[in-house]
């Protein structure tokens, strides 16, 4: 068993160091193209978090009608919080409210200094569980919540929403036809890198069957083969990307790197890509007897 | 066709084969059988169907009808997997060698034992032997690109019988190869044989094999058109030399019969 290995690793290592000059053509046309796939999924990527942070900001405001009692207020509270979708509920009194107001006003807060009452009401910031955060349960949760005794108003920025989500869709969209066709090319610019390899291999395939070499056998050093081109150029690709990171960061600032996680899986695919890529190429020569 | 018919001690076994391409008869109702041990030449003109026998024995080809018998494999019964431990009793040689040039003369014969998982002490052992034998260990780290015609020969020989084959199929093995190449392989096969390793050897060359005194299988269109064991004169070197001879004369009267139609054609010039 362990002789068999050693054979094929043997073999995969001679055609690598044989053939120096193909082998390095291919491993640099898969980097190419998968860099091109890695810009794609890093943009996706970076799009999923801001679109994720901007969800995790959303929340309910609800405000209290004038002349709620303590009491009246501290039943709301816990009647908000009882519904399912709620995660956590705030208080914050029309004091708060206005110093809060002063604060982001900053300099052009003289304006204030007019006011002879406060305006502002006392609130609740109601913050939905995260599975709630979208917008149809968003208006089903105003909509009970404004029906409830003592509640003023309830606001969520529901045009917003609504723009939102619509954006997100048509970002969605795209990114979903881009992706298509990047990985589609990609894939199919591998398999043909990796058919080379095994063209100019044609002749030790024919002689290996003659003298009586099975199928797996002939198989398993270009399938090392194609992994281990898969897997140079997932990493030669994720060090371009890196250093396209690293520039970029002058335009955006947020531009976020792969996490470890993820770069871990986006290797493990081009392995899979490149070995996979190698058996579809033989399979047409196995089928000769 | 039920049950082919067995003979005791024969290695491979034709039965009315018959293969097809395009409507036409490439072999033709071929029936044959080769004694364990024995030496055959196939012989025909090129065309006859020699290649195409030997591929349907080595299986790289089915026949449209009739069955071809190797040991325990016969071909109406085989399935795609079988074909490699075929392969493995059965040593091909061919006219352009079929050498990997990615690895040197050694493991060019070791790689037979390599893909059964044999153990490096076996394959030293069996290699070394083998390359002895056809007087080539001395080259053993050199790539076959820069050796020889019938250097190269000989390794695929030594690579064909790696794993003791029953039988060597040689096809035209000495076709690019100059007469005294093509002769030293030819004591090789002879010498291999002598080990007890049956050989069946194309070639399109029927006077080259005449004088050997084994049995000659002569295909013409696809038909086996004769099948007899020729005489014996003296031994071996002096066969060589018959055949050297034979050639020798062949080159003077082809020269002759030139010079003479080269006369017929301009004989002013010769009268002036």
């Amino acid at each position: 068993m362990l002789r068999r290995w050693s054979y094929i690793f043997d073999e995969a290592l001679r055609t690598v160091s044989r053939h120096k000059g193909l082998t390095s053509i291919s491993v640099i046309i898969m980097s190419l193209s998968l860099l091109m796939l890695a810009v794609f999924l890093l943009a996706t990527d970076n799009l999923l978090k801001l679109v994720g942070e901007a969800q995790s900001e959303m929340k309910l405001y609800v405000y209290l009608a004038d002349g709620t009692g303590q009491s009246a207020t501290e039943q709301l509270h816990a009647q908000i919080l009882g519904q399912h979708e709620v995660e956590s509920v705030t208080f914050v009194s029309r004091e708060e409210a206005l110093a809060d107001f002063r604060q982001q006003l900053g300099d052009d807060a003289e304006m204030l200094s007019a006011l002879r009452t406060n305006p502002l009401p006392n609130s609740f910031w109601v913050r939905p569980k995260p599975e709630f955060k979208t917008r149809d349960s968003m208006v089903v949760l105003a909509e009970r919540i404004q029906a409830m005794r003592g509640v003023e108003e309830v606001r969520y920025g529901k045009e917003f929403l609504d723009k939102f989500a619509s954006i997100v869709r048509g970002i969605y969209a795209v990114d979903i036809v881009v992706g298509f066709i990047v990985i589609l090319s990609a894939v199919f610019i591998i398999a043909n890198a990796v058919r080379l390899t095994v063209i100019s291999r044609r002749k030790t395939i024919e002689i290996l069957k003659l003298v009586g070499a099975t199928n797996p056998f002939i198989v398993a050093p270009f399938i090392i083969e194609g992994a281990f081109q898969g897997g140079v150029a997932a990493v030669l690709s994720l060090l371009l990307l890196r250093l396209i990171t690293e520039i970029s960061r002058n335009a955006i600032p947020d531009l976020s790197f792969f996490s470890v996680e993820k770069s871990l899986v986006y290797m493990a695919t081009c392995v899979a890509i490149g070995s996979i890529g190698s058996f579809m190429a033989l399979r047409r020569y196995l089928q000769m007897r | 066709m039920s049950e082919a018919p067995r003979e005791d001690r024969s290695v491979i076994g034709v039965y009315h084969l018959v293969k097809t391409y395009r409507e036409q008869n490439a072999l033709d109702d071929v029936n044959f059988s080769v004694a364990n041990g024995e030496f055959v030449f196939l012989v025909g003109p090129s065309g006859a169907g020699k290649s195409t026998l030997l591929r349907m024995i080595y299986m790289d080809e089915y026949p449209t009808s009739g069955q071809v018998v190797v040991g325990s494999f016969v071909s109406t019964r085989m399935k795609r997997k079988d074909i490699p431990f075929l392969r493995r009793r059965v040593g091909i040689v061919f006219q352009d060698y079929k050498l990997l040039d990615d690895r040197n003369v050694f493991d060019n014969v070791a790689v037979g034992m390599r893909i059964v998982g044999a153990s490096p002490f076996a394959i030293k052992h069996r290699v070394t032997s083998l390359l002895n034998e056809v007087g080539l260990y001395h080259k053993r780290f050199e790539n076959p690109e820069v050796l020889s015609g019938g250097e190269r020969q000989r390794v695929a020989i030594a690579r064909a019988l790696v794993n003791h084959p029953v039988i060597l199929l040689a096809d035209e093995p000495t076709g690019n190869l100059d007469p005294d190449s093509a002769e030293d392989i030819l004591r090789l096969l002879f010498k291999i044989n002598s080990g007890g390793t049956a050989v069946l050897m194309a070639t399109h060359d029927h006077s080259f094999v005449q004088n050997f005194g084994q049995r000659i299988i002569h295909l013409r269109d696809g038909k086996i058109f004769e099948d007899r064991t020729t005489g014996l004169v003296g031994n071996l070197s002096d066969r060589l030399e018959a055949v050297r001879l034979d050639r020798e004369r062949h080159r003077r009267v082809e020269r002759e019969l030139k010079r003479q139609r080269a006369h017929t054609l301009a004989p002013t010039r010769t009268h002036e």
